[in-house]
C-alpha cells in the first residue's frame, strides 16, 4: 500500500468521483471507503500488481477504482442496475476491471467468468454475509484471503452489532477459515466491522 | 464437462463457444451448475483458441461482461414500473418541497404584515399562497407565484401517476386507487418486489419507524402504513382499523401478484376482493356507514 506521509493513496487516473489528488496520486478517503478505513485502523491485505481480486458489492465503483489501481485484475460484482451504470463507466476507463452484473448470493451466476483469485473482498448489504463469503471462497486460491466488511445493520437491526460480529466470526471459523484480524471501523464507519481471514490448504 | 465463458472443456478437449458477443453472454447465463467447480484459467482459454494471451483473455471477457450488463440494465429499466417509480417519488418529493416553501412564505409574509395570523381561519394553503402573491411585491410575490406553478405541476403529475398506475398495476389500483398503489410499489422498490411481499409486510409498508421501534422496544406494532390512505382504513373506528388493514393488505398482496405475473385486470378477483373488503367495512360498523355503497374509488 502506498502512503504519502500518513495519507493513503493509489496511483491511477484521477477524477473518478472528484477525489482529492496529491500530485499524481489519488487520495483514498477512509470516511468514504471501508477498505481504506481498514488500512488506517488495522493491517488489511497487501494488494500488488499480481493480485487478482473478486470484489462483491462493487456499487458505484468508487472503492473498486482504488483497488484496480493496485491490483492485476478486479472482478467487480454488482446486482442493482443504478450503481451498475456508474460501475460500467469506471470499468470503461480502467481496463483491469471486469464488471459483472450478478447476485453475490448466487456465485453460480458468474462461475464461468471468474478465474481463481488471491483476494475476495466482500461489502454487501445482505443478511447472511458469512454464508456469502463461504460460498464465494470457491474462487479462492489455496491460502487466498477474504476481507469481509460486516454491515451489522443489514444482518438484523434487532440484534446488538457486537453479537452479530461474534456470530459471523464463529460461522467463518466453523467453516474452516482462520481469522487473521477482526476490528470495528470506528471512527470512520458506524456499526461496520472488518474481518480478514484465510482458508488454508483448500484443494 | 466443465463450461466456461470461452467454451466447454471435457477430458482436456475444448469446444470453443461460437457466435457474437451477445450470443456468448446468453450462453454464460445458461450455465448454472457449480458442482465440482474449478475456476476458469486463461491458459486453458489460449489452448482453446479463444484468445492470444492473458491481456487478450481479460479484454475478450470484458467485452462479454459489458454486453451482458448493458443488456440486463436495459431489461430491468424496460419494465413498465421503472418509470412509474420515479414519477411517484418525484410527486412525493414535490409535496415536501411545496409544503416547506409555503410555510416559509407565510412566515415571511407575517413579518411584512405584523397583524396577520392563521388562527381561527380555515384558509386552504393554496388560497393563502394566492393571497400572498397578490398582496405582496417583489421577491415574496415571485416566490408565491413559483409555489403556485409548482402546485399546478404537481396536480398534473398526480394525474399522470394515477393513469400510469392504472395501466401498470390494474388490480392493485382498482382496489386502493392509482396513487396509493403507486406509493406502495415505490416503497417496496418495484412491482416485482411488491409482488413477492407477504401481506403482513404490505400492511405496514411506509410505517418503517414505527415497525422498527416495535421490533427494538416494547412499543405496539403498527397496524397500517400507506394503506391508511384508503378510506376503508381511515374511516374505520380506531379499534377496527387493524382488522380492516389486514384484510385489505391480504387482497392487495394477491392483486400485486396478478399485476406482476399476468398484467391485466381480473374482474372476478376484483369483485370478490371488493366484496370482502366492503363486508369488513360494514361489519366494523358506524365509522364506515357514510361511505358504504359508494362503489369503487377511482
Amino acid at each position: 500500500m502506498i502512503w504519502i506521509g500518513d495519507v493513503l493513496v493509489s496511483q491511477g487516473e484521477g477524477g473518478v468521483y472528484s477525489e482529492r489528488m496529491l500530485g499524481n496520486a489519488r487520495v483514498w478517503d477512509p470516511f468514504r471507503s471501508k477498505l481504506a478505513a481498514l488500512y488506517y485502523e488495522g493491517t488489511g491485505v497487501e494488494i500488488t500488481s499480481d493480485t487478482r481480486v473478486l470484489y462483491l458489492g462493487a456499487a458505484n465503483g468508487t472503492t473498486v477504482s482504488h483497488v484496480a489501481d493496485y491490483a492485476d485484475v478486479v472482478y467487480a460484482v454488482e446486482f442493482a442496475p443504478r450503481p451498475m451504470q456508474d460501475l460500467l463507466e469506471v470499468a470503461r476507463r480502467r481496463k483491469n476491471i471486469v464488471p459483472i452484473m450478478a447476485d453475490a448470493t448466487r456465485p453460480e451466476q458468474y462461475a464461468p467468468l471468474v478465474e481463481s483469485v488471491d483476494l475476495v473482498y466482500q461489502d454487501v448489504a445482505q443478511p447472511d454475509q458469512a454464508m456469502i463469503a463461504i460460498r464465494n471462497s470457491a474462487f479462492l486460491k489455496p491460502d487466498g484471503k477474504i476481507i469481509l466488511m460486516l454491515k451489522t445493520r443489514s444482518v438484523d437491526v434487532r440484534k446488538e452489532p457486537g453479537a452479530i460480529f461474534k456470530e459471523t466470526v464463529e460461522a467463518l471459523v466453523s467453516a474452516g477459515f482462520v481469522v487473521q484480524e477482526s476490528l470495528w471501523l470506528l471512527p470512520y464507519h458506524q456499526d461496520h466491522a472488518a474481518i480478514v481471514c484465510t482458508k488454508p490448504g483448500v484443494r | 464437462m466443465r463450461s466456461y465463458w470461452f467454451g466447454d472443456v471435457e477430458d482436456g478437449l475444448c469446444t470453443p463457444a461460437g457466435g457474437d458477443v451477445l450470443a456468448k453472454a446468453e450462453r454464460v447465463r445458461s450455465i448454472t451448475s457449480m458442482d465440482t467447480f474449478v475456476p476458469p484459467d486463461w491458459e486453458l482459454a489460449v489452448a482453446c483458441g479463444a484468445c492470444r494471451d492473458r491481456a487478450d483473455y481479460i479484454q475478450k471477457l470484458r467485452e462479454i461482461c459489458f454486453a451482458a450488463a448493458e443488456r440486463d440494465i436495459k431489461v430491468q429499466y424496460s419494465g413498465k414500473d421503472a418509470e412509474l417509480l420515479q414519477m411517484v417519488r418525484t410527486l412525493d418529493e414535490m409535496d415536501t418541497v411545496i409544503n416547506l416553501l409555503t410555510e416559509r412564505a407565510v412566515e415571511w409574509y407575517q413579518i411584512r404584515h405584523p397583524t396577520f395570523t392563521r388562527k381561527y381561519r380555515r384558509t386552504p394553503a393554496h388560497i393563502l399562497v394566492k393571497n400572498i402573491r397578490e398582496k405582496s411585491r417583489g421577491a415574496l410575490s415571485f416566490v408565491a407565484g413559483e409555489i403556485e406553478r409548482l402546485s399546478a405541476t404537481r396536480t398534473e403529475l398526480a394525474k399522470a401517476v394515477s393513469g400510469r398506475a392504472n395501466d401498470v398495476m390494474p388490480n392493485t389500483s382498482a382496489l386502493i386507487g392509482g396513487l396509493v398503489a403507486a406509493r406502495l410499489m415505490s416503497h417496496a422498490g418495484g412491482l416485482s418486489d411488491l409482488s413477492r411481499m407477504p401481506a403482513s409486510a404490505i400492511q405496514v409498508l411506509g410505517a418503517r419507524t414505527a415497525l422498527f421501534a416495535h421490533l427494538r422496544t416494547r412499543s405496539p406494532s403498527p397496524k397500517h402504513g400507506i394503506i391508511f390512505q384508503h378510506r376503508r382504513v381511515h374511516n374505520a373506528p380506531r379499534e377496527c382499523r387493524g382488522k380492516v388493514a389486514r384484510v385489505l393488505a391480504g387482497k392487495l398482496a394477491i392483486a400485486a401478484r396478478i399485476d406482476h405475473y399476468r398484467g391485466v385486470a381480473d374482474p372476478v378477483f376484483l369483485e370478490s376482493a371488493q366484496a370482502r373488503i366492503d363486508l369488513m367495512g360494514s361489519v366494523t360498523g358506524k365509522g364506515t356507514e357514510k361511505v358504504t355503497g359508494k362503489g369503487n374509488e377511482s
